[in-house]
This record gives C-alpha cells, sequence and structure tokens, in this order.
C-alpha cells in the first residue's frame, strides 16, 4: 500500500507537466492580448507593442515556456501581469475562502445527502422515497445563480439573518466566518446533495437485494445496523466516488458562487485571469489545480480499499 | 437518523442564524462612521495611472497622488500643487512654482524634482504630453520649488493639458519611483494625496484600502472636480469588488456597503424606492455610444456604405438597449462631442436625425459597390455595454441585407483583434463596438477616436484629411469664439467621412445610502468633502 | 437484455424490491415489445413523453406562435407578461416566449450531446482502466490531467480561436465530464473484477475483451446510465454558467442557459426572465431524470432475475 501511495505521488510529476504543457499551449494559440487590455482603449499600436516587449510576450513560444518551467523547478510561480504581484503571493490570499467554502459545503453535502439517500433506498417506492428524489432533482435542475439570489433574497435582504456578500476570514472570529459562508454553501451544496443522494439511493438499492441482506435481518438485526453497518459499506464504492468528484468540482464550480457571493477566492481569480489574460497566473492555478486533483483523487482510490476490502492495487 | 434528531439539528441552526442577526464585525461606532465602503465600476487589478490607463485606475489614483494642476467643474484649469506659474512673452517657456510644506506619504517633501520626473514619465504617454515633448527644449528643476519647461514652439493648452482628468494625469510621485520606464509598472505606492494605498490590504480583484494621510495640506478653496481644497473627512475608504449587479444591488440596501459607483440603470428604480437609499446622475458629462468601422477594407472603405449605415441606424434603439427606459438617461446625438459643454456642435448632423431611411441606406450601400460578402462584426460578451450595442447592430444589419458574421467573443479577443491590419478573412475585422466617456470628448485635444491620420490613427484607421485639417485649426485658435468655428467644421467633416458612428450620449446614475453626504456629480467619483454618519 | 419468464416467486418477508411506482410489482403474465416495456416501467414511459414533448417544442417552435426570436425592438424592452407577449420581454425588446421554445432546441442538443458523447467515451476508458490493471494507472494519470483543466478556460479559449458557438460550448462541456463518467464506471469495474463469476470466466479460457463485455459491461451500465443523466442535466446547467461569465453560446442563437444570464441582473425587479427559462430547464431536467431512473430499474440484470 505504501509503495503504491508513493508511486503514485511521484506519478503526479508528469501529469503536472503534461497540463501545463496543453494549457500554455492552448493560451499561446487563443487570441488576446493582455498587452491591449493594459494598454487601455485610448493607446496607440505603438505603445501595445512596447508593453508586450517589456512583458517579453513576443518570444518564441518554446523560449517562453522553457522559461516559466525554469522558474517553477526553482519554486517561482512568476509574476502577474496586470497587477506585478507574485503569483504565489494571490493564490495564498484566495485560498482561504475558497478552501472555507469548499469544507462546509462538503461537510453540508455529506451530513444531508447520504442519510437521505439511505432512507430514500430504505423506504424505496413510498411518498418519502418519491419526495426525497423529487426535491433532489429540483436541487440539481436549478443554476447555482439562481438558487443563490433567491437565498440571498430570503434569508439576507427579507430577513436579515446573513450577510448578502462578503467574506469574514476565520481570524475575526468562528461565527462570523461562519455566517458569511453559509448561503454559499448551500447554493454551491444544492447540485451535491442531489447528485449524492441519489448515487446513495441507487448504490443502496443494489446492496439491499443481497442475500446477505436478507440473512442480516433473519438473524434479527436491527434496522439501523442493516441499513449503516451493512448495506453502507457495502454501497460506498460509487459513493466515495462521486464524493471525491464533488470535492474536485467544487474547486472549479465554485465560480458562479463567489460571483454571485463576493467571495473573494480561487474561482474568481481563475476566471478573471483567464479573461485578461494574465497568463502566469492562469498557469500557476491550473498546476495548483492538477496537484490537488491528484492528491483528492489518490485519497478517494485509499479510500476504497478501506471500505472494500476486496480492491487491491 | 430518525425524526427526533433531524428536529433537534434544524432548531440548532435556526438558533445559529438568530444570533446572526449581528453579522456586522464588531467595529465602534465612531469607526463605523469614518469607514466608507464603496463599489467601483471595476477591479483595480493594477495601481500605475500612467503605465496602465483604465478608468478605474485613475479613480484610485486621484485618492492616493495629487496633480499639479486640477481641472475644475467648469472645465477651466485651476492650481492644485502649483501656487503659481508664468509663461514668458513668446510662450516658449512656462515656469510652475510649487506650494511649500508639500509632503509624500514616506514623510519626505515634494521637491521640484520630483515633478520633473513625474512630468517625464506622463509626457512619454499621455497624447497631449507627446504633443508638448515633441516641441520641448528642457524641463528641468531650477531649484527646489521651481520648474521650468521651455518648448520651441508656443503650446497654449499646456494648463489644460496639466490639469485635464482624462487619463493619464499628471500625478505627482517620488522622483525615485518616477524614474520607473514609463512602460512598465511602478512596485511602490508612495503618493502626494489625501489617502495613502493600504498595499497590505490590498486583495486584487477583490478588495482595495485607502487610509487617511495625516500630513496632506489641502489647499483653502472649496474643492471642485479636481481643484480646490480636497478635505477628506473620512478616515478609511475600503473599495469592495462585487461583480455581480444584482448582489451590490442586495449589499446598497442592507447597508453592507455605502457608494455604489455604477448601479445599472433597470435596478435603479428599485434602489430609488427604498428609504435609505439617494440615486442620482452621476456624471452630466456621460458616454458616447461607439461602433467603429474598418476604413481599410471593403465595404467599409467606400464612403457610401460608412453613410448607409448613418442614414439607417436609430441612436434610439442602441440607447434603449444600454440604459433602459428611462428617457432621462439618453439623448441623441448628431455629432462627436459631448451635449451641453462649451464646444458642442451638430454641424452636419442631419443625416442622423429624423426619420430612418433603410431603403435609401439600401440604396447607398448598393452604389458602394457590395454584393453580399460576409461582414464579420466581432462583439464582446463580459461588457454589457458593448454586447447590448453589438445585439442592435446585427438586427440593423440584418434589415439593410448585410450578411452578418457575428463573432461573440470576450473583451481582451477584442482588444487584440482590432489591432490587425489584415483583411477580415484573415484575422482581421469589419465592425466592432466601445464607448468613450464624455469627459474625454470635450475637445479634439485627447480625443484618439476622432483623428483621420489614416495608419496612425486609431483602430480603424480612418483616413480624412478634411478632419486633420479641423483638428490642427483648433489647436491654432486663440479664442473660445475660434475654437467653436474650428470644432463645428471637424464635427461635419468628421460625419462625412464617418470617422465612426456615434450610437448617442448617455448618462449612468451613481447610489449611496442616505447617511452619507458629500458626494459630487461628476467625471469620477470624488471622496473629498464626503462624510458618513452612523 | 431478456426478460426473466419463470413464474413469480414468493417475496420473503422483510425484502424490500426498490421501485418507482407500485404498478411494477410482479407482472403476472410477460409483456412483450415496446409497448409491453413502456407499460412495465410507467416512470420512463412519463419522463420520456415529457422529454419528447419538450423536443416536439423545440422542432415545432416556428409554429406555436412564435414570433422571431432575435428580432430587437427596444422600445418595448423588459415588459412584463401579457397578451402580446406570453413570457414578456427581455432587455433588449425579445419575445421571450419564442426565445424559450427556440431555445428549447439549442439546451437539448447541448445536453443529450454531451451526455451521449461523455458516456460513450468514459465508460470505454473506465472499463479499460479498471479492467486491465497495468492501463490502469497511465489512464488515469491523463484523466486526472485532464480534470485540472477548468472548462471554463477550455470554453473561452475556444470560443477566442473561433467564436462562440454551440459546437464549443459542447466539446468544452464534454470534455470536462468525461472524467468524471470514467472515474465512476472504473470504480464499478473494481470491485466487479474481483467477483467470482470474473476469475470463472477468465480461468475458463474467455479472452480479456469478451469478459468485458460479457460479465463487466453489463453490470457497470445501471449506474452508468444514473451518470449520464446527470450529465445531461449538468450539461445544461453548465451551459449557463458559460452564460453568465459570456463564453456561452451567442445571443443570436437563444438558449435557456444565455436567457437566463441575460435576465440575472433584474431578477428582483423583472422575475419572469429568469423564471420561464428556469422553469424550462427544470421541468427538462426532471424528465431525462425520470428516464433514466425508469431505465436503470428496468435494465438492472439483478432486478430482471429477481422477478
Amino acid at each position: 500500500m505504501v509503495s503504491y501511495i508513493l508511486r503514485r505521488i511521484l506519478a503526479t510529476v508528469p501529469v503536472m507537466a503534461i497540463v501545463a504543457f496543453f494549457v500554455f499551449s492552448l493560451l499561446y494559440i487563443a487570441p488576446g492580448d493582455p498587452a491591449a487590455v493594459i494598454a487601455g482603449d485610448q493607446a496607440s499600436p505603438a505603445d501595445v507593442e512596447r508593453i508586450r516587449q517589456s512583458l517579453g510576450l513576443d518570444r518564441p513560444f518554446l523560449v517562453q515556456f522553457g522559461s516559466w518551467l525554469w522558474h517553477i523547478l526553482h519554486g517561482d510561480l512568476g509574476t502577474s501581469i496586470f497587477t506585478s504581484l507574485p503569483v504565489s503571493s494571490l493564490i495564498a490570499q484566495r485560498i482561504e475562502p475558497t478552501l472555507s467554502l469548499m469544507a462546509i459545503t462538503l461537510v453540508l453535502t455529506i451530513v444531508v445527502a447520504v442519510p437521505l439517500g439511505v432512507v430514500a433506498a430504505w423506504k424505496a417506492g413510498s411518498w418519502v422515497d418519491r419526495t426525497i428524489m423529487t426535491f433532489a432533482v429540483f436541487g440539481f435542475s436549478l443554476p447555482v445563480f439562481v438558487v443563490g439570489y433567491l437565498l440571498a433574497y430570503v434569508f439576507a435582504l427579507q430577513f436579515e439573518w446573513l450577510p448578502v456578500q462578503g467574506y469574514t476570514p476565520f481570524a475575526k472570529g468562528f461565527w462570523p466566518w461562519l455566517q458569511s459562508l453559509i448561503l454559499p454553501a448551500i447554493a454551491l451544496g444544492c447540485v451535491y446533495i442531489a447528485l449524492i443522494a441519489r448515487i446513495t439511493r441507487a448504490s443502496m438499492l443494489e446492496v439491499l437485494q443481497q442475500d446477505y441482506i436478507r440473512t442480516a435481518r433473519a438473524k434479527g438485526l436491527g434496522q439501523r445496523s442493516i441499513l449503516f453497518v451493512h448495506a453502507l459499506k457495502n454501497a460506498a464504492v460509487p459513493i466515495v466516488t462521486v464524493i471525491g468528484l464533488g470535492i474536485a468540482l467544487l474547486i472549479g464550480g465554485a465560480v458562479v458562487t463567489e460571483s454571485v457571493f463576493a467571495i473573494p477566492g480561487l474561482g474568481r481569480l481563475t476566471v478573471d485571469a483567464i479573461l485578461r489574460r494574465d497568463y502566469p497566473v492562469i498557469q500557476g492555478i491550473v498546476l495548483l489545480f492538477s496537484f490537488l486533483y491528484v492528491l483528492i483523487n489518490l485519497m478517494v482510490d485509499v479510500t476504497y480499499t478501506l471500505v472494500d476490502p476486496r480492491i487491491r492495487y | 437518523m430518525d425524526r427526533r434528531t433531524l428536529l433537534k439539528g434544524l432548531t440548532g441552526v435556526g438558533s445559529l442564524a438568530a444570533t446572526g442577526g449581528l453579522s456586522m464585525p464588531a467595529l465602534s461606532q465612531g469607526a463605523e462612521a469614518r469607514t466608507l465602503r464603496f463599489v467601483p465600476q471595476a477591479d483595480l487589478a493594477n495601481f500605475d495611472p500612467i503605465w496602465g490607463t483604465q478608468y478605474v485606475v485613475r479613480n484610485a489614483a486621484a485618492l492616493v497622488w495629487d496633480t499639479l494642476y486640477g481641472i475644475d467643474a467648469t472645465l477651466k484649469p485651476q492650481r492644485q500643487m502649483a501656487e503659481a506659474e508664468e509663461v514668458s512673452d513668446d510662450g516658449l517657456v512656462w515656469t510652475f512654482r510649487l506650494r511649500p510644506g508639500l509632503k509624500f506619504h514616506d514623510g519626505e517633501p515634494v521637491l521640484a524634482k520630483d515633478v520633473v520626473a513625474s512630468l517625464a514619465r506622463w509626457s512619454a504617454r499621455d497624447p497631449m504630453g507627446l504633443m508638448i515633448k515633441a516641441i520641448q527644449n528642457d524641463l528641468v528643476a531650477v531649484d527646489d520649488r521651481t520648474v521650468k519647461w521651455s518648448l520651441k514652439q508656443p503650446y497654449p493648452k499646456m494648463l489644460l493639458a496639466l490639469a485635464k482628468n482624462n487619463s493619464p494625469c499628471t500625478f505627482i510621485m517620488p522622483e525615485r519611483i518616477a524614474k520607473t520606464d514609463p512602460f512598465k509598472q511602478i512596485t511602490e505606492y508612495v503618493g502626494s494625496g489625501p489617502m495613502k494605498f493600504v498595499k497590505s490590504e490590498w486583495v486584487p480583484g477583490a478588495r482595495s484600502v485607502f487610509e487617511k494621510f495625516a500630513d496632506y495640506m489641502p489647499r483653502q478653496e472649496k474643492s471642485s472636480w479636481l481643484a480646490g481644497g480636497k478635505q477628506m473627512l473620512l478616515d478609511r475608504i475600503e473599495w469592495v469588488v462585487i461583480p455581480d449587479p444584482a448582489t451590490a444591488a442586495a449589499a446598497l440596501q442592507n447597508g453592507e456597503i455605502d457608494w455604489w459607483e455604477n448601479p445599472i440603470a433597470d435596478l435603479v428604480p428599485l434602489l430609488k424606492k427604498n428609504r435609505n437609499v439617494s440615486v442620482d446622475i452621476a456624471d452630466p458629462l456621460g458616454n458616447i455610444g461607439v461602433f467603429r468601422m474598418n476604413h481599410l477594407h471593403p465595404p467599409f472603405n467606400n464612403v457610401k456604405a460608412r453613410r448607409a449605415i448613418l442614414m439607417a441606424m436609430s441612436q434610439e434603439d442602441y440607447m434603449r438597449a444600454i440604459v433602459g427606459d428611462d428617457t432621462a438617461l439618453w439623448k441623441p446625438l448628431p455629432g462627436y462631442f459631448t451635449p451641453d459643454t462649451p464646444l458642442y456642435s451638430e454641424e452636419g448632423g442631419e443625416i442622423l436625425k429624423g426619420k430612418r431611411d433603410i431603403e435609401g441606406a439600401k440604396k447607398l450601400l448598393a452604389e458602394s459597390g457590395y454584393a453580399g460578402e460576409p461582414v464579420s462584426c466581432i462583439v464582446a460578451q463580459d461588457q454589457p455595454i458593448t454586447k447590448a450595442q453589438g445585439d442592435v447592430t446585427a438586427d440593423l444589419l440584418k434589415r439593410l441585407g448585410i450578411n452578418v458574421d457575428f463573432v461573440a467573443t470576450d473583451w481582451g479577443t477584442v482588444g487584440s483583434r482590432r489591432a490587425q491590419k489584415s483583411p477580415p478573412g484573415q484575422g482581421g475585422w469589419h465592425m466592432f463596438h466601445t464607448w468613450h466617456a464624455g469627459a474625454d470628448c470635450l475637445n479634439p485635444a485627447s480625443y484618439t477616436g476622432i483623428r483621420g491620420n489614416g495608419d496612425k490613427a486609431w483602430w480603424g484607421w480612418p483616413n480624412s484629411p478634411a478632419v486633420e485639417k479641423e483638428v490642427a485649426a483648433w489647436f491654432d485658435a486663440k479664442s473660445l469664439d475660434e475654437e467653436k468655428v474650428a470644432v463645428g467644421h471637424l464635427n461635419k467633416a468628421a460625419l462625412d467621412d464617418v470617422i465612426y458612428a456615434p450610437t448617442g450620449f448617455f448618462l449612468s446614475y451613481t447610489a449611496w445610502r442616505k447617511n452619507v453626504s458629500g458626494i459630487a456629480k461628476g467625471p469620477l467619483p470624488f471622496f473629498w468633502g464626503v462624510s458618513k454618519t452612523a | 437484455m431478456t426478460v426473466s419468464t419463470t413464474s413469480p416467486m414468493q417475496i420473503p418477508p422483510g425484502l424490500v424490491i426498490a421501485q418507482q411506482l407500485p404498478d411494477l410489482l410482479l407482472p403476472s403474465k410477460v409483456r412483450r415489445g415496446v409497448v409491453g416495456f413502456l407499460r412495465n416501467n410507467p416512470t420512463v414511459a412519463i419522463g420520456g413523453a415529457l422529454l419528447l414533448c419538450l423536443v416536439l417544442v423545440g422542432i415545432f417552435a416556428p409554429y406555436l406562435g412564435t414570433v422571431d426570436p432575435t428580432a430587437i425592438a427596444p422600445a418595448k424592452r423588459t415588459r412584463a407578461p401579457s397578451a402580446d407577449f406570453w413570457f414578456g420581454t427581455d432587455l433588449l425588446g425579445r419575445d421571450i416566449y419564442s426565445r424559450v421554445l427556440y431555445g428549447a432546441r439549442v439546451s437539448l442538443t447541448v445536453g443529450l450531446s454531451v451526455a451521449a458523447l461523455a458516456s460513450l467515451a468514459g465508460l470505454a476508458i473506465g472499463l479499460v482502466s479498471g479492467f486491465v490493471r497495468w492501463a490502469d494507472s497511465v489512464i488515469m494519470r491523463f484523466i486526472d490531467g485532464l480534470m485540472s483543466i477548468p472548462p471554463i478556460l477550455l470554453a473561452v479559449a475556444l470560443m477566442a480561436l473561433t467564436r462562440g458557438s454551440v459546437g464549443n460550448v459542447i466539446l468544452a462541456i464534454t470534455i470536462a465530464e468525461i472524467p468524471r463518467v470514467s472515474r465512476l464506471v472504473r470504480g464499478v469495474v473494481l470491485s466487479l473484477r474481483e467477483q467470482p463469476y470474473v476469475d470463472a470466466a477468465t480461468a475458463s479460457g474467455t479472452r480479456t475483451p469478451m469478459v468485458i463485455l460479457r460479465h463487466i459491461l453489463p453490470n457497470t451500465l445501471a449506474p452508468m446510465l444514473v451518470q449520464a443523466t446527470y450529465v445531461c442535466a449538468s450539461a445544461m446547467i453548465v451551459e449557463s454558467i458559460l452564460s453568465f461569465i459570456g463564453a456561452g453560446t451567442p445571443p443570436t442563437i437563444p438558449s435557456w442557459g444565455n436567457i437566463m444570464a441575460e435576465g440575472r441582473a433584474l431578477w428582483q425587479v423583472k422575475p419572469y426572465m429568469v423564471f420561464f427559462p428556469a422553469a424550462f430547464l427544470s421541468v427538462t431536467v426532471l424528465a431525462v431524470n425520470l428516464v433514466g431512473d425508469g431505465l436503470r430499474d428496468a435494465l438492472d440484470p439483478r432486478m430482471a432475475k429477481s422477478l
């Protein structure tokens, strides 16, 4: 197992290199000139060209890529074209809000969705099941921004229980921090609660027909024990997979939530950088994401072995 | 989980939310009243006002740096950091004397050498500055408080150049910072203005923070735009970026922000209804919508095709698309200069007035030799103003029977594609949209968009000797009357050659909470004189 | 897929058979053919009917009382629903009813194309990766890499390279969804390959491709179908998110996503601009899910055998 984990971690390096190359090429081919955006509307073509040169954007592709790679290997993620700040500090500023949002959404999702799915599977066919599944469908049939607006309107504007926008850092206190993230977490989590509840239900249904469940019941085991100890563990593989994918998607999919609730996170940083063609920032973030995804997938794969001892690598 | 535990959990959440009523951070009453939270028109990604000339950078820079001269609400240049100026009889030597006791944010005094370095950097990027640089003999600091600028030819508009609010302005920085290459960003932000930029709290794309500079010496006169005494009644200003207009509206209604620079017109009725919010026109100088065509390639290299567009387009459609149903927010514009300003002219504007003539336009278009080739219109989807104009244009062209190739893209791509002079089939373009601030269209001085000097002109490269002649005439004009004549002819020449198609003149609102006072109308948000009660 | 024809068996007490609606229980006679299939599985029937309606609405949009969805009339912008404009008008005065009906074409095309393409690709990748041990690490590392490219980046880059179009949106979203499907399939295959019957099949000389096709594939279909319905719904929503940022389908081609994105700033004062496309989107997603659920129940071989 340990050697498996080590091998996986080593394997991240070529993956990240390939991703970096692919993204770099994509950005290089795609039109869009950060120098033009920087120079502003009133600038002359000569001005724009001078800015391009000072940014090093007129060098050939391989030279630019090589230079960037060289800096990465020395731990330097480069400097943002627009803000002249180091990419690493830009990312560091924005990590806390995004991670906090993700963590709270994840906790909320698992705590709500898994039990809902289990209950739905247990009472399959009854009104309980149908109600839960109908809510699940609505959960992911509405785009995040619609849900976000509704929540903000009801809970922030009308009842004034929670702030409409903004992020309060953890350092300013636990409750203010939590309050600034509740509405965004619910908005973002709706989709994942729906998905995980459905997968849990589908997976549990398969398991609940197994012979060993019948045996457990015949042995006189209580309902809760059957559901959570015997059935859920066996149903866990697809559920864990989807949770893992959900984490990965939360990172990327928080863009809209961060825009609607004005949370200064990585999602917005990515979109702003992409639309402005701030190449070093885009590359730095993609690199970070690829490393995180590899780690998350590794954790999911390890969890498989914990949950289903038959799986071996 | 059974029902009982579920309900227990819910009540727990409910009580949590109830205590959340006191969700504002624990600032004392006094501190709250001295902090203003402002939502700017765009994100402040960089902060070098000479290097990056976007409006939002200039607006923030106006807080942090002071200028040598400043324009006032009557559009006249007034002394700001300068105490007095002198121009020699032949108009070739300008001498400026600084006010005593001016300091930078690091405590150092403002000296003439700092002014010299700042003006040198400014004149390397600013259109009027470049004109002055071209005829410059030298620019020196005679002593600690005196600057001398000697020229080879007279430049009567010198004070206007130094006072204007169009980007870049003559922000005075310490010499060592001003010596940075004008095509590279500065990295230190030591200012000379009433507020300090708190770099440690800056989160580009999310928040910028400014704190009062205690040693700032404001002038004694009343403040008026960039002129007069900049008295700060606030200790701290936070610029909060809220990209979503619906959220910003909610935050303003909720009291989470105090001043929203640019509410979208459709949400203004909602804000007007709120008891705690005031709404008013932001800037009487407004904006001019711009529809530019490529003069280098067919069909728009033929003036008849361009005139056909003017004949058929409906400025009302464009304006309604941009600002909505509030008729107080827009005016038709049969010309290129800002309405209600001294040089405004409608000469030659008949083609834009009256009932629209689609049939006549189609005939004119046919006469120009257009035979159905695809015409590419690049439209940025991420800027609401250009997006709205693009949609209206697509419809207009369809009705004219033009074969439209609608390229929906983003502003970054538009920026690079419009610079391509190649034919449209090979990466070029036929049409794009943008807008100019009315403050930039007061006169031909900084108005790069109106020039017709072919290859050196703005995107679209119009070539119009008639326009250039009138621009030169304006620069040589000795009195306001002469200027008016020159601009009138310029307007007509520009319309005859269709330098670009103006889509109309539009204004925007600004909104603030009623406990904030001192908000003045102007081309940029002015924070001096603004105060807040708890 | 055969339906079991054995006589009804006794249900042991306490065993729960999953079902959506009561009349799925123990058909007393075999109902053959498509009609029979539909009568056996009402959820598929209802969902399929809804979906068919929406597809027909999209196809016959020009004949359902609509006007040109791209004709602007700025003088009539943001009007509330009325007899002239059944769903009101949008920011440029275009009729929202027409745009929503025409929008069905684009949104359904995007959703179904992405679901089909991503499922096929993901299924192939997941099967091979899960079953063939040495290929697993290589393929999964490649998938990891694919996942870390933000779909927005891909969509904006594609849009900038060519132009905003439906094809680019489909391509960008498909690439973003493939990793999910493949990882899910792989997860299922991983647990299936340890089953005794797989060992038995390999031991009796069945070649690997046949093992995959005969034994593994049928068991992956059920979770994959559920996932495919989710991918379809998610694709339609992602399309609206791309429109939110301005990298979606161009405004000359209405889709539910870009109608919502354009009207979103005004939802507090003019909610109908977001409500109608959102309602259509919800109904479509519901229909897609009903079909998916019903198909899952019908195709699950264990389910069929137990009947």
